[in-house]
């Protein structure tokens, strides 16, 4: 049993936005429940209003626009493992929601609601990093973009101030010789470690972005590891790339728990680091 | 979960212990907590821990016990809370030392946290994490205090 | 019309009205109910289990719409305007649907605690893909678990309905 709250259902951002300030912190924001749900039934949080957010228009599609991705933050995992848009311009995208959690969970969370919650061992937070892809946050009467860098702050904190709504999350599309992959490794419910890589492929590997998320508090952007790879030939660079991992798994900030010890996890960040290379090459 | 912390503060020995029994200027140095109340001096207070990590916030009403205590030198007390809304209690045993080096004073604190019930779920990694955290600036705290009174 | 739970003087009612397994129904919640306590406590349909409460094991599946959803961590009000299908809803006219006569055949269940929750969930799946490779099948019922079994017998069943549900197609 849950305890006992109210249900608003605003019909636009501003009406959300302009609730979520008035509420303050009796609020959430509930759109699939998949995390919010659990940790209420879990009596974690309490909250004496929900606002559903289902009905707000214009945040469940998948479009395009002037070379960018846009994917609302209503979208729920189905609908984007489902998405012709995603599969043609971001394959490596509708592969990670291919694999979220499982089939129910995908049938309601949506993406928004994951990157929101920010429970550290989560997947599309680390590919959006390495994809540099920017969020946009609304409030009543203004919008403001925040990179996925800057977006995880810390285990279950985004950048999101208490009465802003993630509305839409936008990528760039890949140029044609750009190449992604995410890779993760789990042996619970949850996954432990996720790698994502990114780059461009002309000869040698350029504009290399790597992230690492699950293993630490927040998905982070290592820049450590790309400079251990940048602007090196596609041979060279499969010689550094496990050196590429070691700083990569350093500079997770890895946590020991039940998923790992720290040392564990750092070694899978190397592992998963080097396959995704290869993956992404291939 | 074991902590430990040092920090060296420019003050002479007399003005941090001092300092130590200052309750309400002490416990403003402790991240989240509050309301300071003295009940028996030199034995016993309470306060209020309010602790965030993300969307789960924990109020623990706090007791403090003052076990063992050295003039100068040495403080041993214990603190225990419980968040009935959460289903959780905090514990703490606090092991404090103060030495001197110069003209500095050396702080150090052993710390032995454990976190109960249902707010454990968060996982031990995140638990810790936090604590390490606000003993960091607690000791961080203290030391800008006592230094920047002059 | 279900029976109310003890109302609260403050309650917030929210009336939903949605077809189960077939036949209209309208009904009221608070919207703190859960799906799966409706289901069971209010419409007697304890086909659905509670088992782990967090959205992993499968045994609460229900479909909304023909998708499987969690019922344990559903709100009530979400099934508004929608179709719910329980195990109770699958045979016709006291006939078996092909997947549970599969799974009597071949030996899908032992409990049974998972079974009602594995069959919905089969059915979602051939539903959208009458043909599955067993890649296909694994990683669409990956969230199903089974003590029982080792799912080998569970596999075969649902391979042996899809062929038998092709066959009549």
């Amino acid at each position: 049993m849950l305890r006992r709250f109210r249900l608003e259902e605003p019909e636009s951002v501003a009406e959300a936005a302009e609730l979520l300030g008035r509420f303050g912190e009796s609020a959430k924001v509930y759109a699939g429940g998949t995390e919010l749900l659990l940790a209420m039934k879990e009596g974690l949080v309490q909250y004496e209003r929900l606002i559903n957010v289902k009905k707000l228009t214009g945040l469940s599609d998948v479009t395009t626009a002037d070379g960018t991705l846009v994917i609302g933050a209503l979208c729920t995992h189905h609908q984007l493992e489902n998405s012709p848009v995603l599969r043609d311009k971001l394959p490596a995208l509708t592969k990670l929601e291919q694999n979220v959690a499982n089939v129910r969970v995908r049938q309601v969370g949506t993406i928004g609601g994951n990157i929101c919650f920010a429970e550290p061992h989560a997947d599309p937070g680390t590919l959006l990093i390495a994809l540099g892809a920017t969020m946009i946050a609304e409030q009543s009467s203004s919008k403001r973009e925040i990179t996925a860098e800057d977006f995880f702050v810390d285990a279950y904190e985004t950048a999101l101030q208490a009465d802003e709504v993630l509305t839409k999350i936008q990528v760039p599309i890949p140029a044609p010789n750009a190449r992604s992959a995410y890779l993760k490794f789990g042996y619970l419910e949850r996954p432990s470690v996720g790698v994502a890589v990114a780059f461009n492929l002309n000869g040698g590997v350029s504009g290399v972005r790597i992230a690492v998320g699950c293993a630490g508090p927040a998905p982070r952007r290592v820049a450590e590891a790309e400079a251990l790879l940048e602007g090196k030939s596609k041979d060279e660079a499969l010689r550094h790339v496990a050196e590429a991992g070691a700083a990569a798994g350093r500079a997770a900030q890895a946590i020991s728990d039940l998923h790992g010890s720290q040392e564990y996890k750092e070694h899978i960040v190397g592992v998963l680091l080097k396959r995704a290379f290869q993956s992404a090459l291939s | 979960m074991q902590f430990q912390k040092e920090v060296e503060i420019l003050a002479p020995r007399e003005k941090v212990w001092q300092f130590i029994w200052d309750v309400d200027r002490f416990i403003a140095c402790v991240p989240g907590c509050k309301d300071a109340k003295t009940i028996e001096a030199g034995k016993r207070y309470a306060a209020t821990m309010v602790e965030k990590v993300g969307p789960f916030k924990v109020e623990f009403p706090t007791t403090i016990e003052v076990l063992e205590r050295e003039e100068l030198t040495r403080i041993k007390a214990q603190a225990s809370g419980a968040d009935n809304k959460i289903g959780s209690r905090m514990k703490l045993d606090l092991d404090v030392h103060l030495r001197e080096e110069g003209d500095k004073t050396i702080l150090g604190f052993v710390a032995g946290v454990d976190i109960l019930g249902k707010l454990a779920a968060l996982g031990h990694g995140i638990i810790k994490r936090k604590a390490d955290q606000v003993l960091d600036e607690f000791a961080q705290a203290v030391k800008t205090k006592l230094e920047g009174d002059g | 019309m279900a029976k109310a739970m003890t109302k609260h003087s403050d309650a917030q009612s929210i009336p939903v009205s949605f077809t189960l397994n077939g036949r209209l129904q309208e009904i009221e919640v608070e919207p703190h109910e859960l799906l799966l306590d409706l289901v069971r406590d209010q419409l007697g349909l304890t086909g659905a289990k509670r088992s782990c409460d967090v959205e992993v094991c499968g045994a609460c599946t229900l479909l909304v719409d023909g998708r499987p959803v969690s019922a344990c961590t559903t709100l009530a009000f979400e099934v508004r305007g929608r179709s719910v299908l329980t195990i109770e809803g699958l045979a016709q006219d006291g006939k078996l649907h092909p997947l549970q006569e599969a799974f009597i055949e071949y030996g899908g269940f032992q409990c049974g605690f998972c079974t009602p929750g594995m069959i919905l969930a089969a059915k979602a799946l051939l539903d959208e893909t009458p043909n599955p490779s067993e890649a296909e099948l694994k990683h669409f019922m990956h969230g199903n678990i089974c003590r029982c079994t080792g799912y080998k017998k569970i596999i075969e069943s649902i391979m042996a309905a899809a062929k038998k549900m092709r066959a009549k197609a």
